[in-house]
């Protein structure tokens, strides 16, 4: 090896394929990757997730009904279960701010808050075929819906180290209600069920502000214009909504009115629904065409 | 267990009070202002990404002189190498969405190229103390900084499965420049370097368009202004710059010009600076 005074430019060795040459940031070229129709990897899944300070760290009155209640459910729906984080989540930003840890390593600890609890529900959910579900486990799932069992997953998405800035917000942006959304989501998943302590999505918090209204149904482009004080589940997932290509609508109902779950499994609207709506341009027609190919199926 | 279908009380929350105990952590709700700015991690390290399709695979004639720089530097600084992607990413990309795949699968598929250069640039420099870092072994950084070692790693973020759906089709915005980008900042780097195979940020693709214009100095804001049609850099890297703590400024240099690294890891400008104002 030496070090060559100017260099000539080597040739680079290509593959010939549809991206070849072409400047993967160039705008043309990212929107020529459309698809009209994209696959869904696990079609008849559903994604569910307990709250951690909601449910979770209510202990054995929430918890114990809500376990029931998923253990029926699974009887006719395959189901994934999420799991948040709560007070010790807060605890740990909280100290982390305070000794200066950036960004992404509040990311990184944060999530082993979630690992407790997936150990915690599954200790609660072994006898019916609870299982924790590590990420590195991500491609058994097949295996794991098809022999009947209840995977148990940690929420926080593995960003990591690498989670995104946020600026003057300081906390990740990113964490287990956006971490479920997208195994929804990538899956091609059925439904989309964050399982909170409230009946829904509210004009502000109601736990503080008695005048709060509860919103049945919204759009996600209009909840994000209408800039609400608070909201009950992250603004990630709101924003990630307006571009998914599979989850047409999220539903958040009370984790401590268990019944519910059932309910809004078979497709009924018992909380708050989320809407995408429009899709990007180029998927539209796709995936009218999917949907009523699915109908006919139906029939 | 019990069934319980209605409920008189509420059970109550086991809270940790802290001044976020109550916070929903949403957007806007915490006052992150209340803490003081977070700490650099590695502030004396270089963060340098290999360009995948711009470096490596122009092979020996483009790869070895450069290995030789980058061994030359490490004498005298703190070189942490992210690997690109490059033709064999985009091949398994076009696959992928040919088989109408979402961009989760894509930015799965994506790490494996990376990880294979970052692999053959460890074997490169392995004799000059090359060490392939494991994401899981992060936290080792130090100690192989402190005997000397040149750390090597995967430049596509971990998101995978995880990495959200993009505005407009289906490629992965988050791909090597962006984990290289963020490895920087987590760490408060010195210094964020990527090697490609032109002098920096042009008006349009040099390479298709020989009236292209180079842009040696631009601000984040100015460059998302223009909002050309095509990038020297992933897009997604500008925004979190905007957003960020540590790392404002990042250059991008001709990694096919010898002595650019060297001079650039001395603070001299030879590329194209993006910073923020």
């Amino acid at each position: 090896m030496s070090l060559a005074g100017t260099r000539s430019r080597p040739r680079r060795t290509h593959i010939p394929s549809k991206l070849m040459r072409e400047s993967l940031l160039d705008k043309k070229v990212m929107e020529s990757t459309e698809t009209e129709q994209e696959l869904a990897i696990l079609p008849d899944v559903n994604v569910v997730v307990l709250g951690g300070q909601s449910l979770l760290d209510r202990g054995k009155a929430a918890l114990f009904p809500l376990v029931d209640e998923i253990v029926h459910c699974r009887k006719k729906h395959k189901i994934i279960v999420g799991v948040g984080g709560g007070a010790r989540v807060r605890h740990t930003y909280h100290i982390c701010l305070d000794l200066g840890i950036p960004l992404g390593g509040m990311a990184m600890v944060a999530g082993a808050v979630d690992e407790q609890n997936t150990r915690l529900l599954q200790s609660l959910l072994a006898k019916h075929k609870g299982i924790t579900l590590n990420k590195d486990h991500f491609l058994d799932l097949p295996l794991w819906l098809e022999a009947g069992m209840i995977p148990i997953m940690t929420g926080m998405p593995p960003y990591h180290y690498w989670e995104p800035p946020t600026g003057d917000d300081r906390v990740p942006a990113h964490g287990e209600d956006l971490g479920m959304f997208m195994v929804s989501e990538v899956l091609g998943g059925r439904s989309m069920i964050f399982l909170k302590d409230e009946d829904g999505l509210y004009t502000a918090d109601p736990k503080k502000d008695p005048k709060a209204k509860l919103i049945r149904s919204v759009g996600a482009a209009e909840l994000l214009e209408m800039n609400l004080p608070d909201l009950i589940i992250e603004r990630s997932v709101v924003e990630t909504l307006t571009r998914a290509r599979h989850i047409r609508q999220v539903q958040i109902i009370n984790g401590l009115k268990p019944t519910l779950l059932r309910r809004a499994l078979d497709g009924e609207h018992v909380g708050t629904i989320i809407h995408a709506g429009p899709l990007p341009r180029a998927s539209r027609n796709g995936l009218a065409a999917r949907r009523a190919g699915r109908n006919n199926r139906a029939k | 267990m019990r069934s319980n279908g209605t409920r008189t009380r509420v059970p109550q929350r086991k809270t940790i009070d802290t001044p976020l105990g109550s916070a929903s952590l949403t957007r806007g709700l915490l006052d992150g202002k209340q803490y003081d700015e977070p700490i650099r991690v590695l502030p004396d390290v270089n963060v340098i990404k290999v360009g995948g399709q711009s470096v490596m695979d122009r092979g020996r004639a483009a790869v070895f002189p450069l290995v030789e720089e980058i061994a030359a530097c490490a004498r005298k600084h703190n070189i942490l190498i992210g690997a690109g992607g490059g033709t064999r990413a985009r091949h398994a990309y076009s696959v992928a969405l040919d088989l109408d795949l979402p961009t989760g699968v894509l930015a799965a598929v994506g790490v494996s190229t990376s990880r294979q250069n970052a692999r053959i640039l460890q074997m490169l420099l392995a004799r000059h103390g090359g060490v392939y870092l494991n994401p899981e072994d992060f936290e080792k950084l130090p100690l192989y900084f402190r005997v000397g070692c040149i750390p090597i790693m995967v430049g596509m973020p971990p998101y995978e499965y995880w990495e959200k759906p993009s505005k407009s089709g289906r490629i992965p915005a988050n791909r090597t420049d962006s984990g290289v980008y963020l490895t920087g900042e987590f760490l408060g780097a010195r210094s964020v370097i990527f090697v490609k195979d032109e002098d920096g940020l042009y008006t349009d693709d040099p390479k298709k368009n020989p009236r292209a214009k180079f842009i040696p100095r631009i601000s984040v804001q100015e460059l998302l202004e223009l909002d050309l049609d095509d990038l020297v850099v992933e897009r997604v890297v500008l925004e979190n710059m905007l957003r960020a703590v540590h790392v404002k400024e990042i250059q991008v240099i001709n990694g096919l010009t010898a002595g650019n690294l060297t001079r650039a890891l001395e603070g001299e400008h030879v590329g194209t600076t993006i910073h923020v104002t």
